[in-house]
């Protein structure tokens, strides 16, 4: 749209030409808002407002079905280990932060591995080998005060920033420990 | 018998029917071998003579045309496949192990169907390296090797979308992986780097987009399904057509 | 651009080249004598081609049929999990970064690179021919890249097994390899351990503590890149000339990324290091 071939108009001519590049303008200009605004438009609407997906929620049952160490009776179910350790108790989930895969938990060796690209987890989530890039999630949890048991909240997830150490990607224990990803028991 | 098999072409060539379809006599003629060229929609993607070097096996290896076979006959395997198949997991699985066990021929046009898809990868693969090695990218054929690219990458696109159908294990976690990647795009996902600090979350970031959802589940197998069948063909298509048109325009690039 | 000399051009006297390359621009012209009819002669080789092809389609889909694992379940990830062969260079990739990296910045690099090839290699040598002689670098650095797709497939299919573990052709693929042998370390505590640097942050700008092992990983990662452009610059300069400033420095950046991959890789296989520059925002 830029013409500055003419330098030296009269009146006439340059009025003309003011009017036809603002016809211009406001031609193209309108084109490129309205494909732009269908553009945006179109990319919302890829983005559902409603998920018909199962519940994030969910109660687990009382503390003390779970012994000290890793529970994965419920990894098939719900995609979470329970975790007790003589402080309390965690719910840590079970997708691996890598890409998402499932991981198996090795109770010789007492080790969350990853099938996938073979991320390696202890049971405080932290990283011990593998090309895993962030510490396991631990998910939000709080006691029912009416039946007493446990209920997850599977998208509430405490996810701090790790440290590199010679062992691995650690989180420092006691500032994961705090409520509300954590029950004392 | 040779002379009786002329006598019948001869009469056939000469019936309205056939001059209706073909407007030219058998190819035994150079006119008619010009004729049939032009006056057929599908060998008009060739020109009416090639210089000597484009019917060098070693130069080319086929790999192109190859490419575009596997493409018709997955086109066509697809379409047959998709009569019995329904993007609804929870009868996807179960359509797919039909096909395998109680659909007449249904294993076979599967197995078409896949090893087609690992031809085309392969052969489309080769033929860029071949593309390159002979320097035929150069110009004034640069553009067309761009369209080969995007060829590339959509060929791509269509496997991974194809093996999320049949709704396995194999398909679950192929696009569970893949969609983490998409989650840790930079600026658009949830977990990539400076994601987060834009405003992403697991519920509109490029990973939602693309399963319409935060798990692999109904609303991915169904964009997935949309993805495979038809919108990532029509595209690819679309590009094939340019690609080809392409080469017909900047001509062959290879010896005499 | 218009000497269109080749790299490997040094051994060739001047004229010749430009002979060579006036007989090649003639032979491009189209005569009747060096053209046949398409009919018969293309059109029945592509049959014969087509045939062939499938045929084998059809051999190889009655002796192995399309496979199906077991119904889909978010609670079980097959051990191992294997992408089809096509895509385990890029899972393999992935063992060795993070999956932004790996997963989309390194692929749109890739394709983003093989667009770029035509605009940075107008040079009409090696036009419709095979020749490695006349356009060495180009073969050898496309070449490069190749193999590593290649190789990294390979291993993928041949030497991955449960856990993603290596297994050697003989290892038994139903025992899994022991686990957490192999501790990785990101490189600045290397660095901090060996030097004796101090751990306490020099500056802290947000979440992001900035030590002296932390600034020297950058120093070391741009420099990998500074040292990449500067050095061609500087003893190749007839390259850099034939090339001109933006080719020069589009090849180069994506040569050097495309080269700090098997460092990478070889930086982890050998050094045990996971990361090479850390931040709070993303990690290499």
């Amino acid at each position: 749209m830029a013409e500055n071939k003419n330098d030296n108009l009269d009146d006439d001519v340059s009025r003309r030409r003011f009017f036809t590049l603002m016809g211009l303008g406001v031609g193209w200009g309108g084109l490129l808002t309205a494909l732009g605004g269908v553009g945006v438009g179109a990319a919302r609407y890829m983005l559902p407002s409603v998920l018909y997906e199962p519940p994030t929620v969910f109660k687990i049952g009382t503390p003390d079905e779970y012994g000290i160490g890793v529970d994965t009776k419920l990894k098939k179910e719900r995609q979470i280990w329970v975790v007790r350790n003589e402080r309390g108790l965690y719910v840590m989930i079970a997708i691996c932060r890598h890409l998402g895969c499932t991981p198996n938990f090795f109770q010789d060796q007492a080790l969350f591995r990853c099938p996938c690209h073979g991320s390696i987890y202890d049971t405080r989530g932290n990283v011990l080998g593998g090309p895993a890039p962030r510490t396991l999630w631990r998910a939000g949890i709080s006691l029912d005060p009416v039946d007493g048991q446990i209920v997850v909240d599977f998208n509430m997830r405490q996810d701090p920033d790790p440290k590199g150490t010679p062992e691995g990607l650690m989180v420092e224990e006691m500032g994961r420990e705090v409520e509300p990803y954590f029950l004392k028991v | 018998m040779l002379k009786l098999l002329q006598k019948i072409r001869s009469i056939v060539n000469q019936t309205q029917v056939f001059k209706s379809i073909f407007r030219h006599g058998y190819p035994d003629t150079d006119a008619n071998r010009a004729l049939v060229m032009f006056s057929n929609v599908i060998l008009h993607l060739h020109p009416v003579r090639v210089r000597r070097g484009a019917l060098k096996i070693k130069f080319t290896w086929c790999l192109g045309g190859l490419t575009f076979l596997f493409f018709i006959l997955l086109a066509i395997t697809g379409v047959i496949l998709m009569f019995y198949y329904v993007p609804d997991t929870r009868r996807a699985y179960n359509d797919i192990r039909d096909l395998g066990t109680v659909i007449y021929f249904g294993s076979l046009f599967r197995a078409v169907h896949r090893w087609s898809a690992h031809a085309m990868v392969f052969s489309v693969w080769m033929h860029m390296t071949r593309v390159f090695m002979t320097g035929s990218y150069k110009p004034p054929r640069e553009f067309n090797w761009v369209v080969g690219v995007i060829l590339l990458v959509t060929t791509l696109v269509l496997s991974w979308t194809g093996y999320l159908l049949p709704w396995d294990q194999l398909a679950l976690w192929a696009v569970t992986v893949g969609s983490k990647m998409a989650e840790a795009t930079p600026f658009v996902g949830a977990a990539g780097p400076f994601g987060p600090e834009l405003g992403r979350n697991s519920g509109n970031d490029m990973a939602f987009a693309l399963l319409g959802g935060t798990v692999v589940g109904q609303s991915a197998l169904l964009r997935f399904y949309v993805l495979h069948c038809l919108a990532l063909p029509l595209i690819t298509a679309l590009f094939i057509a340019v690609h080809f048109w392409r080469i017909r325009k900047d001509g062959f690039s290879g010896p005499l | 651009m218009s000497e269109n000399a080749s790299e490997s051009s040094k051994s060739l006297p001047k004229q010749g080249k430009l002979a060579d390359l006036i007989k090649k621009t003639a032979s491009e012209k189209i005569g009747p004598e060096n053209t046949v009819l398409v009919w018969p002669n293309l059109v029945y080789l592509e049959l014969i081609a087509i045939m062939v092809a499938v045929a084998t389609i059809l051999f190889l889909s009655l002796v192995s049929p399309a496979p199906l694992e077991e119904l889909a379940s978010a609670d079980t990830t097959p051990n191992p999990t294997k992408a089809p062969w096509y895509f385990l260079g890029l899972q393999e990739l992935l063992v060795y970064f993070d999956p932004w990296l790996a997963g989309m910045v390194l692929p749109t690099f890739i394709i983003i690179g093989l667009v770029l090839i035509p605009y940075v290699d107008p040079s009409p040598l090696g036009k419709g021919y095979y020749t490695f002689k006349e356009r060495k670098f180009s073969m050898l650095g496309f070449g490069f890249g190749l193999a590593l797709w290649w190789v990294l497939i390979l291993i993928g299919v041949f030497f991955r097994g449960l856990d993603w573990s290596w297994y050697w052709p003989w290892d038994d693929p139903h025992v899994h390899q022991p686990a957490g042998a192999v501790k990785l370390v990101d490189l600045e505590i290397l660095l901090q351990d060996f030097l004796g640097l101090n751990e306490a942050p020099l500056v802290t700008l947000g979440r992001y503590a900035v030590t002296m092992s932390n600034l020297l990983t950058w120093a070391m990662f741009l420099g990998f890149y500074a040292v990449g452009f500067t050095v061609p610059f500087l003893f190749f300069r007839e390259f850099y000339r034939k090339l001109g400033f933006v080719r020069y420095n589009l090849v180069m950046f994506f040569f050097i990324s495309m080269m700090g991959v098997p460092m990478k890789i070889f930086l982890r296989l050998l050094a045990d290091i996971k990361y090479v520059l850390v931040t709070p925002w993303f990690k290499i």
